[in-house]
């Protein structure tokens, strides 16, 4: 069987799913840290805010966060047209930051209150506790769940596909349908998500130990 | 006085935990408050560097009135040491580190003179060949004595100790008495919430004993170990010695 030359095309959306799902891991990190933050924090405004987001978010399917983003904002503002690829980077990264948000504010609470009782009684003020005390702790506890997100998101990131962005999944249906062979095609596509989520896996055990 | 407190009322919901508190401490001198668990005697300690807030009454300490209006309690605290029955050592740091952290964040010093502080105040405690090490390898008492050190680095006029020793076993709270009576010693002005009578008689200047949220007998130790003149402190006692 010829398949080998199929394969560059499969390994170009692997590629592309690792560069999205890289790109949405960072990115919705950094939000799920601000809003986390915000949502563990004593201003009010900053809770509310933040719970409007992260409830929303997660309260809509991954997939109609980027059909709409793909389809609905631009007809509200022409502006908003985004191209496939950054539309799926946007989409997996607002999706990815309500839900990191939830684990950098468990962390954050998971933090003994003495922690900070004992930072609070040296006198230091707020954001000098949050950031030489309590966010270190809270960090580490927060990067198993974290992982465990981020190896949810390779996976999710196959949605992408609906909106004709040719990522892994994409891929693999186009190349299904030029060499009808879904057999071996899915079972390719299968492994090379494996491929790419597992390293992640492998990460997360390693930091577990690191700790212990 | 570098401590005045006064109609002091603290309540948790519905639950009034201080219900009326005077009292007064004088610059230098240790007081050690007594009583049984839920008397309001960690409550009351937590008032004082404003850990616990409070709307009816009035706390000065250290020149600073807490509930003013143009009162700044970080300021507050950086005056005001306190020592905490669960250490809270921060473990991510190593114990040096922990020492300097406060005076370089909040008191501006150098990493240098941070870190001669630190060694200082180690060596004052006992463990100068502890410093690069992390708290997770230390005992109790250990750790203990490095969280004094580490209040103690921000240089306070005043020094709150809650229940310092009671979450050690019996070896070491020795060690940990030890450095408070040295810090006593020194002049440094304590308030001591403690089930250690021993310390108490030993050290204090006053005692206040406290039951149900208010100061219901007080004074030398002498007085209130040898002839305690409430029931309540009568019973209290004869129940511990």
């Amino acid at each position: 069987m010829d398949f080998i030359q199929y394969l560059p095309p499969l390994l170009r959306g692997a590629g592309l799913t690792l560069v999205i799902c890289a790109a949405a891991g960072v990115l919705g990190s950094l939000i799920g840290i601000v809003l986390g933050t915000a949502k563990a924090s004593p201003s009010w405004i900053a809770r509310v805010i933040s719970s409007i987001y992260i409830n929303f978010i997660r309260g809509v399917p991954i997939l109609i966060i980027l059909l709409f983003t793909y389809f609905a904002l631009p007809l509200m503002l022409p502006a908003l047209t985004f191209s496939r690829g950054f539309t799926a980077v946007v989409g997996l990264s607002v999706y990815s930051g309500a839900y990191m948000a939830e684990i950098v504010r468990g962390g954050i609470q998971a933090v003994p209150k003495g922690q900070s009782e004992a930072a609070e009684a040296l006198g230091m003020h707020y954001f000098v506790r949050l950031r030489y005390v309590i966010f270190p702790q809270a960090m580490k506890i927060a990067v198993p769940p974290g992982i465990g997100f981020l190896i949810a998101l390779v996976k999710a990131s196959s949605l992408v596909s609906v909106i004709g962005f040719v990522d892994l999944t994409r891929a693999g249906r186009i190349v299904t349908t030029i060499n009808q062979e879904p057999l071996v095609t899915f079972l390719i596509v299968g492994a090379l998500y494996f491929v790419i989520s597992y390293p992640i896996s492998l990460l997360g055990t390693w930091y577990e130990r690191k700790l212990a | 006085m570098i401590i005045t407190v006064e109609g002091l009322h603290k309540s948790f919901g519905k639950l009034e935990v201080l219900k009326g508190i005077d009292c007064e401490v004088a610059e230098g001198e240790v007081l050690c408050v007594i009583g049984p668990s839920g008397s309001g005697k960690s409550t009351l300690l937590r008032c004082l560097n404003f850990l616990e807030s409070f709307k009816e009454g009035q706390v000065t300490i250290g020149g600073h009135n807490l509930t003013g209006a143009k009162t700044n309690l970080n300021a507050v605290r950086r005056d005001v040491g306190m020592v905490f029955q669960s250490f809270n050592v921060f473990p991510h740091m190593k114990v040096i580190d922990n020492i300097m952290l406060a005076p370089m964040k909040v008191g501006k010093v150098s990493r240098a003179d941070a870190r001669a502080r630190g060694m200082a105040l180690l060596e004052k405690v006992g463990l100068t060949n502890k410093a690069d090490v992390f708290p997770s390898t230390l005992s109790g008492g250990q750790m203990q004595r490095v969280a004094i050190a580490r209040a103690l680095a921000m240089e306070p006029t005043v020094m709150l100790f809650d229940e310092p020793t009671s979450a050690l076993d019996p070896e070491t709270v020795g060690d940990v008495l030890d450095v408070m009576k040295k810090l006593a010693e020194e002049g440094m002005t304590m308030v001591v919430v403690t089930h250690e009578m021993g310390f108490a008689r030993e050290v204090a200047d006053r005692v206040l004993f406290m039951d149900a949220g208010l100061i219901v007998e007080e004074g030398t130790p002498a007085e209130i170990f040898e002839s305690p003149q409430h029931g309540r402190t009568q019973a209290f006692l004869s129940k511990l010695l």
